[in-house]
């Protein structure tokens, strides 16, 4: 298992889980403050000041200028991460073309349905595969090969094995003339099986 | 969990862009024209509410307890929304094999159900523990020693990355044989 075809396995959804996870301490980590605070751990008298606090607003009114400056730049940095983050979320992921040459007055791309619609025709091929899917994700530079079979009921395993490797991921390394594909095979098992066997008791 | 961390995500994000943008907008007006401040935001208005609450308030509490709530949903639905692929062993590098645990579980149903003494059963799997329960008419114990093989050669067939432990569990129920 190599690096590469462990992250073609599926769409990574880290970057929205981190994010996700550091806005939920965030928000817990203040609530938690503000009850401690509220009860009186951290002295109570500070539990009985204001929330508003006075402090503050002399600051602020004092440093006017320094006060609005630090408000425009906690606005303009949570507008950029939200930002960044909404649109990173909702792009899709890219389906890169395959480009063989970048020589000048040779460049050579495959684009990506030529290559898929190859693959799943071969897969679909096999002995036990009812069903194939195929698309290729990382960059036109780098690409791995996802792979979804769906096998009919007591295909063995081994064998869809044998027969993927042996003609259907070594003729796409023939054609991107490259000797190691990164793939993720994902494999649906049973289940275009016929219905369990009636018991007639 | 998953479907719901790629809906909230974007959403959480959008969020946190409209507060930023607010925050700007609300500080620029009121330095460049402090006559139409606020603008969008009745920010004055929440600062005349929160004047005179000190950390003691009852409404300071409970606002900080949603907080609190809100924000251990949020957490704990970034921790969860893992994939919960079950690995096989690789063919040949370069290429990973993964299946899903309703596809194990579909594969051990299917054997045990086609088990002459069962009558009923259920399975439930996951990458570290394959879960049987099923009916019969005869002595539990005796089919359960059949099942657990069974299951073991059925998992033994399929070339996982590591065999997961199976539990099965037989009950006898009445009936005519």
């Amino acid at each position: 298992m190599s690096r590469r075809s462990r992250a073609a396995v599926a769409r990574s959804a880290g970057g929205d889980r981190t994010l996700t996870t550091v806005l939920g301490l965030v928000l817990v980590a203040a609530s938690v403050l503000a009850l401690l605070v509220g009860f009186g751990v951290f002295g109570s008298f500070r539990a009985q000041r204001p929330v508003i606090d006075p402090l503050i607003v002399e600051w602020a009114s004092a440093h006017a200028t320094a006060a609005r400056w630090i408000a425009i730049g906690i606005g303009v940095v949570l507008f950029l991460i939200g930002l960044w983050w909404t649109l990173r979320s909702l792009r899709p992921e890219p389906r890169p073309d395959v480009s063989l040459s970048e020589l000048p007055g040779e460049r050579l791309t495959v684009e990506h349905a030529a290559i898929c619609d190859a693959v799943r025709h071969d897969a679909e091929l096999i002995d036990g595969v009812s069903r194939a899917r195929a698309r290729l994700v990382g960059t036109p530079q780098k690409p791995a090969l996802r792979l979804s079979l769906t096998l009919v009921e007591g295909t063995d395993v081994r064998d869809v094995w044998a027969d993927l490797d042996g003609r259907v991921l070594a003729r796409a390394r023939e054609a991107f003339a490259v000797s190691a594909l990164p793939t993720a095979v994902r494999l649906e098992l049973d289940a275009t099986s016929a219905p369990t066997p009636a018991r007639v008791q | 969990m998953r479907l719901l961390l790629r809906v909230l995500a974007p959403l959480l994000g959008l969020l946190l862009a409209v507060v930023g943008l607010a925050v700007v907008v609300e500080t620029v007006t009121l330095w460049v024209s402090p006559t139409s401040s606020p603008l969008i935001v009745p920010w004055p208005t929440w600062l005349a509410a929160a004047e005179g609450l000190t950390w003691q308030s009852g409404s300071v509490r409970a606002a900080a307890v949603v907080v609190g709530i809100v924000g251990l949903f949020v957490l704990i639905l970034g921790l969860v929304a893992r994939r919960h692929d079950v690995f096989l062993a690789d063919p040949v590098p370069e290429v990973t094999v993964t299946t899903s645990p309703r596809s194990i579980a579909r594969a051990v149903g299917h054997e045990v159900r086609a088990h002459d003494e069962v009558v009923s059963a259920s399975v439930v799997a996951s990458a570290k523990k394959v879960t049987v329960k099923a009916a019969t008419l005869d002595p539990a114990e005796e089919v359960r020693a059949t099942l657990r093989d069974l299951v073991e050669t059925t998992l033994a067939r399929l070339p996982l990355a590591r065999r997961p432990r199976v539990a099965v569990s037989v009950t006898t129920t009445k009936g005519v044989k």
